[in-house]
């Protein structure tokens, strides 16, 4: 929103204090966002530099290569980011949906005294650690999917040829699933901020025309709120391509590129967190660039979601968005 | 009148009722449609809230057991030995995750205002690298402050936090942009009309107004920075002994949980979950104190 | 005789020389055993193989009062075994020649140097690097503290690799890793750093623990089997190889999993080793903390997470550090050893197999596949590393003190059996003081005293 320059010339000033002047106001919070681009700015440089050496000596081919085994210097990255993208992809495809429902449920749909009750327990999914999900998806639902979920899910599905293969229990479904949880939290509480705020009047307005529930939250709330659900996907989806303990437990590692949802696979942060201890030379700086690689991707991903909500945008509606 | 004999037909009634049919028709489709989609909406509350008890009926089965007084007072002892705890390590969390508040949230919420205020293409790439910033993977940051803080000046608190703090920045200030965005422009233009100065509508309208919204987003990356091992993993070294300044080798909760869950030994474990368990309720008390906080100060919209 | 720990239940050597629990015919067995005379593969498949031993090692979890340190060193028993050996030897050459026990004998000046030790400065001191021996240096090194009340020692498991880093950047006094530094990790070395004193701490074995439904016996499984099994050659549980190995025993027609590392680790290194020296021509994925499993292989980073993934997949197979199986009461494999027999693995048969080779050094450190009746094949030792020319008379004081309490019986290595660690053989301890003795400080004195 575009804010109206008070005229200079405007009323006596009470000063009770120290008053921040407009131009230093805007000063300040210009010199904010400047210290967080410098940092973003440091943080790019460092990456860079200590993943030059890997594409000085290796090029840039290694980055779309199959086949990764270092003992034979043998570089290749395909396999991680094809993980990265079809576990992050999983979660994403869940969380979307089901976090929406929930937020427009919490928002609009519970009764007001449980209201707070029941988002905090839903905010309570963000306290566990990464680790605790890790280790409670190794132990507790890596059976369930191996024994039920999977060998449910090939017979009904089967079919589409997505759901090839043995039943592990680790793999790309059980790590997307696990994610999705992760980021559920996120998803929820943020969108139902959003949601809540939409503003009254336009409800009500619809409400006037005869719209039903359904049809007023889904034709006025949703779109009212669209610039802050998409926030809420960026968090969420940029927690679910970063994530890298509870995902390195339950993926199954396997550094090939996967042929069925079920498969066990790697994304970079696991390939990461399980091999830079102990690397060092040409495979630590290609760890770096792997990083690199990732941050490229988030960089694509967050630049799909803005085209898309900008391009299905329509006729602005609602004064809190833009 | 003429008795008996039906009306002749009177195209307009016809074509009201006609209409009106199909509005019922309508309305009943549409009524019908609605429950059916709200119904999915509280299906998916309900598909939300399984794991979360799923998990947490988990971490409470195996965590309580580990918690009596020693394990709230005493530092860590090894295996084998009896009276220890978590103390050191709940010391290290408390300290590195206050010094990463102090500086991250008011930097944040500043960045996030001036986000929310500002149209400019500039503003534009700064929300596209805040938003390519939470896409960080927590073991790129934790790699970036290794460089960065610990091969100059070594293992501490500090570059924990220093680490932490660069997770959680980008939530705040997003989540903050979110909140600020919220506050409707009738209030600021009502501010402005009155004479106010950018700073006073800033204080006086936007943060009290987004303060729910600001809330919930400090708590998610609060609840987030509490529970990131990776960074620490590679930034505070680690203590087994009470610590307390940091700008030495500290001791945290993640990592405590990461290192211990790993361990071969059944109490060490146990100590690893009730950690856990106590991460968990310190993100419950955090967010139940932060609601309360919210309704207290700021203004609930609905 | 090396030190057995108070709780650690007598070797069947010595409980079958007291006749405690184990059926007598092991005697005999035992005697032809270490007379020289190795029993073929078909007769050890139906004598009782060391199992009965370790099952008082899965009692030890439900008490844990007697887990509390005592260093109170088993001497009458240990006399006794050292009799007993003496006895069996002669039995089958000249009475009159006493044999050395296998592993070396303490030097005699061992208590006075361990009351030195207890004397270092006071202070603290940031040590960082293997994951596999943090449960053993924390626990010795809250021992030392207790007894020395002044001097603190903050060990962190962060990762052999990472601990060289942090002790090539000198981060850290003294670093610990599974496989010694090599020459280029020596290279990364700082030029005015001067030389490097590396030597081993504590020994470990690699377990091939299973998840196999419906089969109680203990499996019997070799070199070439084992690197069948993951090298993927080998797919079915009821593959003729394995059957053969294992005669009696009705394995399921089931698909093996096999369970790896995901990360690099010394007991990847250590196990790829034992495959290589038992198959040099066939085992072609190479000796390394960092393999290319093929793509049946689950992978899982940490023992623990190795071990949990085992736990959870029926079917499954992997490599897991000795201290997790016994600690976690998994079934592991008998393996073959160079003088074939079946060995189970523990505390003993690992100590055996390390007896066979004391001369270990950084460069010539691997002791799998050794010889001996009772060896068990995949063994190795971990280091510690530091540096021979200290820059601080102070720290290198309290390093090399340190260093040499934990690693010499009376000292550290009386925690390792309690912790399901097995203590370096004497001769290897007193080459250790010999590598500590060189260690200088400031005014090139040495800083190890008596």
């Amino acid at each position: 929103m575009t804010v109206v320059d008070p005229a200079v010339g405007a009323g006596p000033r009470r000063s009770r204090g120290f008053r921040l002047p407009d131009n230093g106001y805007r000063a300040a919070l210009a010199v904010a966002a400047a210290a967080v681009a410098a940092l973003a700015a440091w943080f790019l440089v460092s990456i860079v530099i200590q993943a030059k050496p890997a594409f000085s000596t290796l090029g840039f081919s290694w980055i779309f290569q199959k086949v990764w085994d270092p003992g034979h210097g043998r570089y290749g990255l395909l396999p991680f980011i094809l993980g990265t993208l079809e576990v992050t992809a999983i979660a994403v495809v869940l969380a979307v949906p089901i976090g929406l429902g929930a937020a427009l449920a919490l928002a609009y749909l519970v009764p007001r005294h449980t209201r707070s009750a029941l988002s905090t327990t839903v905010e309570l999914l963000a306290a566990i650690p990464s680790v605790v999900y890790g280790l409670w998806g190794l132990v507790v639902l890596a059976p369930v999917f191996r024994n039920y979920v999977e060998p449910f899910l090939s017979s009904a599905l089967g079919w589409t040829g997505l759901f090839n293969g043995p039943n592990q229990g680790v793999g790309l479904l059980l790590a997307g699933t696990i994610l999705f949880v992760m980021i559920l939290p996120t998803m929820v509480a943020i969108s139902r901020d959003v949601l809540a705020v939409v503003p009254n009047e336009q409800v009500e307005g619809a409400m006037a025309l005869g719209a039903t529930r359904w049809q007023v939250l889904r034709k006025v709330v949703v779109p009212g709120a669209r610039t802050g659900l998409l926030g809420a996907f960026t968090l969420a989806t940029g927690r679910a391509l970063g994530e890298t303990v509870a995902v390195a437990l339950v993926i199954g590692n396997s550094p090939y590129i996967a042929h069925s949802i079920k498969s066990p696979a790697a994304t970079i942060p696991s390939l990461i967190v399980n091999n830079f201890g102990e690397s060092t030379g040409t495979e630590l700086s290609v760890l770096f660039g792997a990083g690199l690689v990732l941050l490229v991707i988030g960089i694509a991903v967050n630049s799909v979601a803005r085209w898309l909500v900008w391009s299905t945008a329509g006729s602005n509606v609602g004064a809190a968005a833009r | 009148m003429t008795v008996a004999t039906s009306l002749p037909a009177d195209p307009i009634m016809e074509r009201r009722h006609a209409v009106q049919a199909a509005a019922a028709a309508s309305l009943g489709r549409r009524k019908l449609g609605s429950r059916v989609a709200i119904g999915i909406c509280w299906a998916f509350l309900g598909i939300a809230i399984v794991p979360l008890v799923a998990v947490v009926v988990y971490v409470v089965a195996k965590g309580l057991p580990a918690w009596n007084p020693d394990f709230f007072t005493h530092s860590t002892v090894p295996e084998g030995i009896s009276g220890g705890g978590v103390w050191n390590a709940i010391v290290g969390t408390m300290v590195i995750t206050a010094i990463s508040i102090a500086v991250t949230v008011p930097l944040g919420l500043v960045v996030g205002l001036f986000l929310a205020e500002s149209d400019g293409r500039m503003a534009a790439a700064l929300r596209f690298t805040a938003d390519v910033m939470t896409g960080v993977p927590s073991i790129t940051v934790g790699i970036f402050g290794y460089i960065a803080i610990v091969r100059n000046y070594g293992y501490s608190g500090f570059a924990g936090a220093f680490a932490i703090g660069f997770i959680m920045l980008p939530v705040i200030v997003r989540a903050g942009e979110t909140a600020f965005r919220g506050v409707p422009r009738s209030l600021n233009e009502a501010a402005l009309a009155l004479g106010a100065r950018r700073a006073t509508i800033a204080r006086r309208v936007v943060v009290p107004t987004a303060l729910p919204g600001v809330i919930t987003g400090v708590l998610l990356a609060v609840a987030r920075g509490l529970g990131e091992t990776a960074p620490l993993l590679l930034t505070i070294g680690g203590n087994q002994y009470l610590q307390w300044n940091p700008s030495k080798q500290m001791a945290s909760l993640p990592t405590l949980i990461y290192n211990y869950s790993s361990q071969p030994y059944a109490d060490l474990v146990q100590v690893a979950w009730g950690a856990a368990l106590l991460l968990m309720t310190v993100v419950l008390v955090l967010s139940i104190g932060s609601r309360v906080l919210a309704a207290r100060l700021g203004k609930e919209r609905r | 005789m090396w030190d057995l720990g108070p709780e650690y239940p007598l070797d069947p050597v010595i409980r079958a020389a007291f006749s405690l629990s184990s059926p007598s015919v092991q005697m005999p067995w035992v005697c032809s055993q270490v007379g020289g005379v190795a029993l073929p593969a078909e007769r050890t498949a139906s004598v009782p193989t060391m199992t009965e031993g370790d099952a008082h090692m899965t009692n030890r979890n439900t008490d844990n009062g007697r887990r509390s340190r005592r260093a109170a060193p088993l001497a009458a028993i240990g006399l006794a075994a050292a009799a007993l050996l003496t006895a069996c030897s002669s039995s089958s050459s000249t009475p009159t020649t006493t044999t050395a026990p296998p592993g070396g004998t303490l030097s005699a000046d061992n208590a006075a140097f361990l009351a030195a030790d207890l004397k270092a400065p006071a202070g603290s001191l940031n040590a960082s690097g293997s994951t596999f021996v943090q449960p053993f240096f924390t626990s010795a090194f809250y021992a030392y503290t207790g007894k020395n009340q002044g001097l603190q020692v903050n060990y962190q498991g962060v990762g052999s690799g990472a601990g060289i880093t942090a002790f090539q950047t000198g981060t850290v006094a003294f670093a610990a890793s599974d496989v010694p530094m090599g020459a280029s990790d020596l290279a990364k070395m700082p030029a005015n750093a001067g030389p490097v004193v590396q030597i081993p701490d504590i020994l470990g074995g690699v377990t091939i623990s299973y998840n196999l439904p419906g089969v109680s016996a203990r499996l019997k499984l070799d070199g070439p089997t084992l690197a069948g099994i993951f090298d993927g050659t080998i797919t079915m549980w009821n593959a003729a190889q394995i059957a053969a190995l294992n005669p009696g025993v009705t394995l399921p027609a089931h698909a093996i999993t096999p369970e790896v590392r995901a990360d690099s680790s010394g007991t990847t290194y250590i196990f790829t080793d034992y495959l290589k020296s038992a198959n040099p021509t066939t085992w072609t994925l190479g000796t390394s903390k960092t393999i290319a499993w093929p793509s049946a292989a689950v992978q899982t980073p940490k023992n623990s997470g190795v071990a949990a993934s085992i736990k959870a997949t029926p079917y499954s197979i992997g490599y897991v550090e000795l201290s997790y199986a016994i600690q976690n009461k998994f079934s592991y494999a008998a393996i073959k050893n160079a003088a074939g027999n079946f060995v189970v693995p523990s505390l003993n048969t690992v100590a055996a197999d390390a007896n066979q080779k004391t001369s270990v050094s950084a460069t010539d450190f691997s002791i799998v596949n050794a010889p001996g009746a009772t060896s068990y094949p995949i063994s190795g030792y971990s280091w510690a590393i530091l540096l021979q020319k200290q820059t601080s008379d102070t720290t290198g004081a309290q390093v090399v003190k340190v260093l040499d309490w934990t690693t010499h019986t009376g000292g550290g290595q009386d925690l390792a059996a309690g912790l399901d660690y097995v203590a370096l053989p004497p001769a290897v301890q007193n080459q250790n003081r010999t590598q500590l003795l060189t260690v200088t400080g400031t005014t090139g004195q040495a800083l190890l005293t008596k």
